[in-house]
């Protein structure tokens, strides 16, 4: 899978991760504090940002494999900065990074537009969430009350993830630094994307 | 032994971390997970040279969380069986709910305490490279992260940079938390761009200098794996067996 991948792309990857990793991070703590007093519903509205380096990535490379390992990457570098959450990250990273990479092999890495994004926001959430289910025992919980943090999580992947993660990839666009990424070359079949 | 947690291999370490917690998972009862916190704190008095002020300090977050975890699932438990042992606010809480309750809070404290013996007792380099010779990463990934983990101050810099240039020129300045949250997105942007630029010349940079990324026979630093780590790996394996049986024979 890597060979066809220029090493500048996978430093890429491992550079947003390094970005990503520290917000992420910053999350995880502030939702922690949210927890304490709401549960652990505080999390679920702002489930997406966790998705949103795989679809980013995705928008600027376009390989297959570009939503799965940076999201992995991102969690090995969670890893690495030393956290209580702990190696358990790299398993969700995993999980979250598949889902996402689930959305774009389905549509078989052609279209790059709002929808797949939005789905692959969608397929992180759905992923995650059933990982969520059997590790965190949600089982335990009222299922309608399970139902309302399905909703939130799957809605704040496609809105946070998978709008945002095409924001920040277009306004990255914009700055003119993306030239010798598959992003600057429009591709004829995509074009109205 | 105090160097035992230290020196065991980075990736096995990973692994039955990885593997105990998802086999604490299974459990439901209050017990299981509390006789299990408390024998990771005892490995580590003995097998570590744990720095107890940073333990506690990462450890406050994650007690607020299992408090958020103990009072939801009383709230929202599935179940309503069992006799009522007290109630409040309208709420009745039944044993049984109560038992749960514990049980998924209790869970939130073992995971943290097994995720701290890993955090706090590895160095990360140590991890990458590991997972590179012991469970065969790409060596294109281990050091594509290597070069990000090493470019972490760098971007630190970076940011204070933007946010100083901002304010130079008049952006506002965030006086509240919330504001300073949203402030990021204007941070956010230049800060990619600069690592789009930075990984683009050192890739360019290890490729100048022989860089393939081909899978290796033999390393600079190698990590070692020996007999004790296994050893180390079945203790605590063991200490979740442990656990769970007496976890269960308590809650019988």
């Amino acid at each position: 899978m890597l060979n066809s991948w220029k090493l500048k792309e996978i430093v890429l990857m491992s550079l947003f991760g390094v970005v990503f990793g520290i917000i992420y991070l910053l999350f995880i703590h502030l939702g922690n504090i949210w927890a304490g007093l709401i549960g652990p519903i505080a999390y679920e509205w702002m489930f997406g940002i966790w998705f949103i380096v795989s679809i980013i990535c995705m928008h600027i490379i376009r390989k297959p494999g570009a939503a799965f390992l940076p999201e992995t990457l991102a969690a090995i570098i969670e890893v690495m900065l030393g956290n209580a959450v702990g190696p358990r990250l790299i398993l969700s990273g995993v999980i979250q990074g598949l889902g996402a990479e689930a959305a774009f092999a389905v549509t078989r890495y052609r279209h790059f537009n709002i929808f797949v994004f939005m789905l692959a926001g969608i397929g992180a959430a759905v992923f995650s969430f059933i990982y969520g289910y059997f590790v965190s025992g949600y089982a335990a919980l009222d299922p309608s009350f399970v139902a309302l943090m399905f909703t939130l999580r799957v809605l704040s992947g496609a809105i946070i993830a998978g709008i945002g993660g095409k924001y920040i990839g277009d306004a990255l666009l914009a700055t003119g630094s993306l030239r010798g990424y598959a992003i600057a070359k429009p591709a004829a079949r995509d074009a109205n994307a | 032994m105090r160097n035992l947690l230290h020196d065991m291999n980075p990736s096995i370490k990973f692994i039955t971390v990885t593997i105990a917690m998802l086999g604490l998972a299974f459990f439901f009862n209050p017990w299981t997970p509390l006789l299990f916190f408390f024998s990771i704190i005892v490995l580590q008095l003995c097998c570590s040279r744990m720095d107890w002020k940073i333990w506690s300090l990462f450890m406050l977050p994650f007690a607020f969380g299992a408090f958020g975890y103990l009072w939801t699932t009383i709230v929202f438990a599935a179940e309503t069986g069992g006799t009522v042992i007290w109630s409040a606010f309208g709420f009745d809480v039944t044993d049984e709910q109560w038992a749960l309750a514990l049980s998924l809070s209790f869970r939130v404290l073992a995971f943290s305490s097994l995720s701290l013996l890993f955090a706090l007792t590895t160095d990360p380099v140590r991890f990458v490279m590991s997972l590179m010779q012991q469970l065969k990463l790409s060596p294109k990934l281990a050091y594509g992260v290597l070069v990000g983990y090493q470019f972490l101050p760098v971007l630190k810099d970076e940011f204070f940079q933007i946010q100083q240039a901002h304010r130079l020129r008049g952006a506002a300045v965030e006086k509240y938390w919330w504001q300073r949250l949203l402030g990021v997105r204007r941070i956010i942007i230049p800060m990619l761009a600069g690592a789009v630029r930075k990984a683009e010349r050192a890739a360019f940079a290890m490729e100048a200098r022989g860089f393939t990324g081909e899978p290796r026979k033999e390393y600079y630093q190698p990590v070692s794996l020996k007999l004790k780590d296994f050893g180390l790996a079945s203790a605590i394996l063991t200490l979740v067996i442990a656990s769970s049986i007496a976890g269960a024979m308590l809650s019988a």
